[in-house]
């Protein structure tokens, strides 16, 4: 079939011709025809000036670009780190099977499916998971893989594509009951925007004055789809795995339906609901699925964290401009600019009329809460800038004097830039850098011309901090680094979004574009100092005495084409330059000489989500959060083999046991907590027996281990420790850039051993060699991924050094390693013939009434006839 | 200039420039550290790590680091070293070739083979004769007498017949001596120190050649009245006695003093020699039950006693080697010890401590499987093994260049003028300390004459760069990622396509045997080129 240049020439005119132009077209292309043509590829050479070896350095570097077509559907499987050790490899080994994938390609024959593996979906807590066309499946298992792929072409078939959730921003009017639904990745990937579609739906059919509306993460990603009642009266109480269908009666219970025979069936339900309540889960109610704040599992999720980043979570429609503005939003923006925002009233339930705040949500949101001081009109309270004289609630016109003192731009940068050093805030993004040391680096710098980059690049397997807040708070995100621009004096800031999280980047681009809609970016940030338009409801109070200064700021959003090692700075840069992510040496560090060589910040998307909340609460308050060296709070994405995963903020400082047994609430029943991997890729693995440990920068670096950007993976007994060192391993192995000689052959060579202890086949030597090579592929590689690849390794041999003896002796304790595992069939077999039927590679032979016998060389080590013997008769030594 | 200031480096001050590289820096104190991927009109590429320097604890690549006012470097470390080894060795453990061939790794000797093939098959026969010579003693001999394991490791053995080595020898060397003036391999200006070897045999005789080539004043002594020892016990039909002679008269012709009737511990002692001359070297052969004691010698037994590894005996100035110290049953190994003695004494005479010769470093592809022999053999004669007709005294000049283009060519054609071979060696890297499966063997024969071998490349990124600023139509560029990082030109095209521009400048920077010309291209170049093929400075081991 000829190729439609056209799509190749349309690209090139929607992202230009010049050399930086190359990754957005590729993208273009890459959507456009599914794969990169050749011939396609090089009519983008003959029309740019981009050069043949950029297109195929590039194009071979970044993992999203194919050179050959896919099949009809993709099928994307995590690699992540809780899927890991959930058992993600048998689920892929499944679906290759399933889908008759031939080893060592990635589509089958026939060209209907192409198995993709991913780095991390982003959506941990549902560890092992799924991703088929635009659906996330989560909680996968190998034996439910023909069912998952039956139900997805039964959807096909009846093409019930899903309503997109992300133009549902608009308020209605006077009501004052709403109904939140947390629309996340992980919410949405268990359902809730159908759940989401059918309260609307039947609020609407039942005649219900409510608004169903949209919410960022509510952090208690395992218990989603999530939603929160309010009614009128003030009332919250919320749910927790509801489904769709639960949606009417959920209308039923708390709103008056208009008409007799609505109340009739209200009543209706309601006897139902008592009789219904020791029935097995399919048939509960929806009374089942509510929880308070006073259930002890809530509570003890929510008690120890405090809200800074994700301030007022689970509340605010991340898109809702308004209702940001409400809660404090560019309130810090507007100081910063020497001015102050009058917002308008925000819709909605008014919180005054509450008898009490009694959302969960809220219980621990530390900081002047907005909710309390919102009033129509009001003019809002502005603490004045710490640096200035004195601090606490600032009257107005003490703010006024304040304002006037920071009309001069100098002095404007210097008073964010101190406040931002005496909260003591360091980079969230993995090293922990002090921020406001980094900001005063690039202020300093007397170029014309220099850049803020929002680094969203989160490609540590089992992360997804930055995604959720992107997610639910682009605004925030936006505003802190806005901040950071006019801090540092630059007028142009890039989001640099990994593209596998298409709703993060949809949020933000969405974002931006109703500020730019506003007139609040570009030629003046907020529009300060700039005729403004009309017909919105606000206004730009001119403070007495002062002319507001005009800054403009153009913001975009660079979407990541799939490697790890672009969140390394330099290889981020260069990513943006339209290159290869390849890092390069520093110094010279971005804030000298960054992208295109002028001074560069970047800041991880926490950092930056963090600075607004500085800036109006000051910088003492959030010092006074957390440890010595470490102020404020950080956020974890916790997942892997623990009860209840989710994301969470907890103050620094806050040990390793609180997180995991109070918040998270332990090992699953039965299983032992052993260790937790923190840092990811970089990080090392803590034992359980350091679970005291307070997780700050240093005393993470102690025990080895990195704070990272706050992946949190715990692991029980059914952990094999050099298993997981060999993921990680595996991992960087795989999304090292290959520049430099440590990284890209010592990795391997690392690898090559672990590979062998886990088959059995080290020898004591090659064991040492380990050690020895993990100390100088950490001292002798370029970047910081080869430079901390060795760390899982490090940690691993450091606390469990008996587990890597027993695979020298060829065991595998945690019974993970399948080449030294076996399964068998002991005398508890009746012969019920289940196994055998379910064995994918007919390793059990059918001997209906005798005891079944398995042949080791064909069996996978699935685990499959383990899970189906309904007589405990399959055993794993 | 004004704003000069100084830094340190292994604690010796130098002066350096702002913007100036720890390289240059280090340079200027004439430390030599190794660099691979660094090329100064390319800027630093800071791919390879192997010119790491420690800087405030941490090691950082010297060619992109620039100096700052007090700063403080540590270069010739062992803790430096081992790092920089490491990567080497990291290269090496992905790194498919030889640098050294087979064969010429188990001649005990260390002939370059190859390179005395392909001479041969291009009629070369001058080039051929100094190649032979530069390394044996009494090629003559062992041209006829060798064990020639070299042909028991020969490549073409696993596809038919091993190419016959030692018919080889004996041809350049009966060829030689039907000229008029037979080569005489050159010596280096006299040193003025005088050497007495005792015993004519054929570890005192290889030890004279190499002793002599050096400068030093060689006066062989030997109970006999003839020189050769052993070797006159062998019957005429395996070595006639006018090849022995010829080869002996050679050796005086470079100079070597030949005593006769000279019996150590009858006519002289020990003490006495060492009295006389600036070194004494032992190598009497096998000694009769009891004779060690008439030596006035330290004896281990029957044998003479003298340290392996210095071939020193305990007293000064005294050396021994050959049967005396150990039984010698294959002859080119008795010539070997010969040439560690020589190594040795040479070494002690120039007031160094006396050591045998390195092994020379060579990078190994080990075993090879059909396929890739296939790749191999593609370029030679296809036929067997050409043997000389029966009544014939040996090969004839046609023959032996058929046989020799039976070679496989299994050496590097960069070897000696490869910058990864030149640092392994002086790092003393362990091409095998990291045992890995190997890449397959990969050969580009390009139809413009250059060889790709991406088995050897290092991704360095020079020809990368080279191209990219020369602005080729198509250029060279890194495909893929990680371990599967490889050199190509754009739209899976060979490498030849990506250098119309500039592709001898890629050749001559490449920094090791992956780029090449092919042979009939470099003639054609000029200049560094040439070596590249007839590169003798792999012997880079031996004692010449
Ligand atoms: C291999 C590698 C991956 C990284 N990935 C990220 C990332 O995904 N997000 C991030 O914010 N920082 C990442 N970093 C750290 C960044 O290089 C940089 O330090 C950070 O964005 C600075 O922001 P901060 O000071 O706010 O932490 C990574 C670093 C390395 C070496
Ligand atoms: S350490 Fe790894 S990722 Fe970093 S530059 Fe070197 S090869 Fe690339
Ligand atoms: S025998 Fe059991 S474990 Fe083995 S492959 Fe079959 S089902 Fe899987
Ligand atoms: S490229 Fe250099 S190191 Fe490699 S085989 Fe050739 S000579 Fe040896
Ligand atoms: S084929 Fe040539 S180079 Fe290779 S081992 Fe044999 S003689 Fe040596
Ligand atoms: S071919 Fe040579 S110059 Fe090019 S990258 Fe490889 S080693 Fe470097
Ligand atoms: S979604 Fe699989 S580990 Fe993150
Ligand atoms: S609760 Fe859904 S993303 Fe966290
Ligand atoms: S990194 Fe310095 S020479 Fe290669």
């Amino acid at each position: 079939m000829p190729i439609d240049l056209t799509i190749a020439d349309a690209a090139v005119a929607r992202a230009g011709r010049k050399p930086e132009a190359l990754i957005p077209i590729l993208q273009i292309l890459q959507e456009r025809y599914g794969y990169l043509p050749e011939e396609a590829l090089r009519r983008v050479c003959l029309t740019t000036d981009i050069t043949p070896a950029a297109v195929a350095g590039v194009a071979s570097f970044y993992d999203m670009f194919r050179m050959q077509p896919t099949g009809k559907h993709v099928v994307r499987v995590c690699r992540g780190t809780a899927c890991h050790v959930a058992g993600a490899e048998r689920v892929e080994d499944s679906l290759r099977r399933h889908l008759q994938i031939p080893n060592g390609a990635d589509t089958d024959r026939a060209g209907q499916y192409t198995i993709e593996p991913v780095a991390c979906l982003g959506t941990c807590t549902l560890a092992p998971v799924v991703r088929i066309g635009e659906s996330t499946l989560g909680y996968t298992t190998a034996e439910k893989v023909p069912e998952l792929m039956r139900d997805f072409l039964a959807n096909l078939a009846t093409a019930t594509a899903v309503k997109s959730t992300e133009d549902q921003g608009e308020h209605r009017p006077g009501v004052r009951a709403e109904i939140h639904v947390g629309l996340g990745s992980c919410c949405m990937a268990k359902g809730s925007d159908r759940l989401f579609h059918a309260l609307r739906e039947s609020a609407e059919a039942g005649g219900v004055n409510v608004a169903v509306k949209r919410v960022g993460c509510v952090g208690m990603c395992h218990r989603t789809p999530m939603i929160e009642i309010t009614t009128a009266a003030g009332k919250g109480e919320f749910y927790a795995g509801l489904s769709p269908e639960h949606a009417a009666a959920l209308v039923q219970r708390h709103f008056q339906p208009r008409g007799l025979v609505q109340q009739a069936r209200r009543v209706w339900t309601r006897v139902l609901d008592s009789l219904l309540l020791d029935a097995p889960t399919e048939q509960r109610s929806v009374q089942h699925f509510s929880m308070s704040k006073r259930d002890p599992a809530v509570r003890a999720f929510l008690d120890k964290q405090v809200h800074i980043a994700t301030e007022h979570f689970g509340k605010l429609d991340p898109l809702d401009l308004d209702e940001y503005l409400a809660h404090d939003g560019f309130a810090a923006l507007a100081r910063c600019l020497g001015t102050e925002l009058l917002a308008r009233p925000h819709p909605g339930p008014l919180p005054q009329e509450r008898e009490n705040p009694s959302s969960v949500f809220e219980q621990s949101s530390v900081g002047d809460s907005s909710c309390d001081s919102r009033t129509s009109q009001s003019r809002r309270k502005l603490s004045p800038l710490p640096g200035g004289e004195g601090q606490g609630e600032g009257e107005a016109t003490h703010t006024s004097k304040i304002t006037q003192s920071l009309l001069t731009s100098a002095a404007t940068r210097e008073a964010i830039i101190s406040t931002i050093e005496k909260s003591g805030l360091r980079g969230r993004g993995g090293a922990g850098f002090p921020s406001g040391q980094k900001w005063r680096v690039v202020a300093q710098q007397t170029n014309d011309t220099k850049y803020v980059i929002c680094n969203g690049d989160e490609g540590d397997p089992g992360a997804f901090m930055d995604r959720m807040i992107l997610e639910s708070f682009p605004f925030r995100v936006i505003e802190g680094l806005a901040i950071a621009a006019v801090a540092v004096g630059a007028r142009e800031g890039i989001f640099y979004i990994r593209h596998e999280y298409p709703l993060a980047v949809k949020r933000v681009r969405a974002a931006i574009a109703q500020l730019e809609q506003r007139g609040w970016l570009g030629e003046s940030l907020l529009g300060v100092g700039a005729p403004l338009a009309p017909t919105q409801g606000e206004r730009v109070a001119k403070p007495d005495g002062g002319q507001p200064q005009s800054y403009p700021l153009k913001l975009s959003v660079f979407e990541g084409a799939g490697a790890f090692v672009c969140g390394e700075e330099t290889a981020l840069i260069a990513s943006i330059e339209g290159e290869r992510g390849m890092p390069k040496l520093r110094p010279p560090f971005p804030a000298q000489a960054g992208l295109w060589e002028q001074p560069t910040l970047i800041n991880n998307v926490e950092t930056l989500a963090l600075v607004p909340w500085i800036l109006r609460n000051g910088a003492e308050k959030f010092a006074a959060i957390g440890t010595a060296k470490s102020k404020g709070t950080k956020v974890f994405a916790l997942a892997g083999k623990i009860r209840r995963g989710g994301l969470i903020e907890v103050p620094m400082g806050t040990t390793i046991r609180e997180i995991v047994e109070e918040i998270g609430g332990g090992a699953a029943a039965g299983r032992r907590f052993k260790a937790v991997q923190i840092g990811g890729p970089s990080g090392g693995c803590v034992p359980a027996r350091l679970a005291d440990t307070p997780v700050d920068f240093e005393s993470l670096r102690e025990v080895g281990a990195i704070m990272g950007s706050g992946g949190l993976v715990v692991l029980d007994d059914t952990s094999c420790m050099v298993d997981i060192a060999r993921y990680f391993l595996q991992f960087t192995q795989d999304q090292s850039c290959g520049k430099c000689t440590f990284c890209r052959i010592g990795t391997k060579r690392m690898l090559d051993i672990l590979d062998r202890l886990c088959t059995g086949r080290a020898t004591r030597p090659q064991l040492e060699e380990l050690e020895r090579l993990a100390v100088q592929v950490g001292a002798g590689s370029l970047c910081g991924l080869g430079k901390t690849a060795p760390n899982p390794v490090l940690s691993t041999l450091r606390y469990f050094r008996d587990e890597y003896e027993a695979h020298l002796a060829g065991r595998c304790p945690a019974r993970k390693c399948t080449t030294l595992i076996k399964y068998t069939i002991n005398g508890d077999c009746t012969g019920c013939t289940l196994c055998a039927q379910h064995c994918p590679v007919d390793a059990i032979p059918t001997t209906p009434y005798a005891q079944h016998v398995i042949d080791d060389a064909k069996c996978t080590r699935c685990d499959t006839c383990r899970l189906v013997c309904p007589h405990n008769a399959v055993e794993m030594k | 200039m004004s704003d000069s200031f100084t830094i340190s480096i292994d604690g010796r001050p130098v002066a350096v420039q702002p913007g100036e590289s720890v390289l240059t820096a280090a340079r200027k104190l004439a430390i030599d550290i190794p660099t691979l991927c660094f090329l100064e009109k390319c800027g630093p590429l800071n791919t390879c790590q192997v010119c790491l320097v420690k800087l405030n604890g941490k090691l950082v690549p010297s060619c992109g680091t620039k100096v700052t006012p007090g700063m403080v470097i540590e270069s010739e470390t062992e803790e430096v070293h081992e790092a920089r080894r490491t990567a080497l060795e990291l290269l090496f453990s992905d790194h498919v070739g030889d640098c050294l061939s087979p064969c010429h790794r188990l001649c005990p000797l260390m002939l370059n083979i190859p390179l005395m093939l392909r001479h041969l098959e291009a009629e070369r026969w001058d080039e051929a004769i100094a190649t032979v010579r530069q390394a044996l003693p009494l090629a003559g001999v062992l041209g006829r007498l060798c064990h020639h394991p070299c042909e028991q490791g020969c490549r073409r053995g696993n596809w038919d017949d091993p190419a016959a080595i030692r018919d080889m020898e004996k041809f350049v060397t009966d060829q030689d001596f039907q000229k008029p003036e037979t080569h005489l391999i050159p010596r280096k200006p006299a040193t003025g120190k005088r050497v007495v070897i005792i015993g004519a045999g054929p570890t005192g005789l290889a030890a004279a050649y190499y002793l002599a080539r050096e400068g030093h004043s060689v006066t062989v002594a030997d109970r006999q009245a003839q020189a050769g020892g052993s070797l006159r016990a062998v019957g005429e039909n395996q070595l006639p006695v006018a090849v022995l002679d010829r080869e002996v008269a050679l050796l005086a012709r470079l100079g070597i003093d030949f005593k006769f009737g000279v019996e150590l511990g009858q006519h002289v002692t020990s003490e006495g020699l060492a009295r006389g001359f600036e070194a004494v070297l032992i190598t009497v052969g096998e000694l009769a039950p009891a004779e060690g004691a008439k030596l006035g010698l330290a004896l281990a037994g029957n044998s003479i006693k003298a340290d392996p590894n210095t071939c020193q005996t305990p007293l000064e100035k005294v050396f021994a080697a050959g049967s005396a110290v150990r039984p010698q049953k294959q002859l080119v190994k008795a010539m070997a010890e010969g040439r560690a003695a020589a190594e040795c004494v040479h070494r002690f005479l120039g007031g160094q401590p006396a050591r045998r010769p390195e092994k020379p470093f060579s990078s190994l592809m080990g075993r090879i499987d059909p396929g890739e022999l296939k790749a191999f053999i593609r370029s030679t004669h296809s036929g067997g093994s050409v043997a000389p007709c029966d009544r014939c005294a040996g090969h004839t000049r046609p023959e032996a260049a058929v046989e020799s283009s039976r070679c496989l060519h299994c050496d590097c054609r960069s070897s000696g003028n490869c910058v990864l071979q030149h640092y392994a060696q002086t790092y003393g890297a362990n091409a095998s300390r990291f045992r890995a499966e190997r890449r397959p063997f990969e050969q580009q024969l390009q139809p413009g004459g250059i060889i790709f071998e991406p088995g050897k490349c290092i991704l360095c990124g020079i020809c990368v760069k080279l191209t990219e600023m020369a602005a080729e139509p198509l250029g060279l560029a890194f495909i893929g990622r990680g371990f599967d990082l490889k050199i190509s030109a754009p739209f899976g095209l060979e490498v030849e396509a990506g250098l119309e521009r500039v592709a001898a400048e890629c050749v001559q920077h490449c920094p090791t045997g992956a780029l090449v010309f092919a042979e009939k291209k470099l003639a054609a170049a000029n200049g560094r080129g040439a070596t590249s093929v007839d590169g003798n400075s792999a012997e880079s081991g031996q004692t010449a």
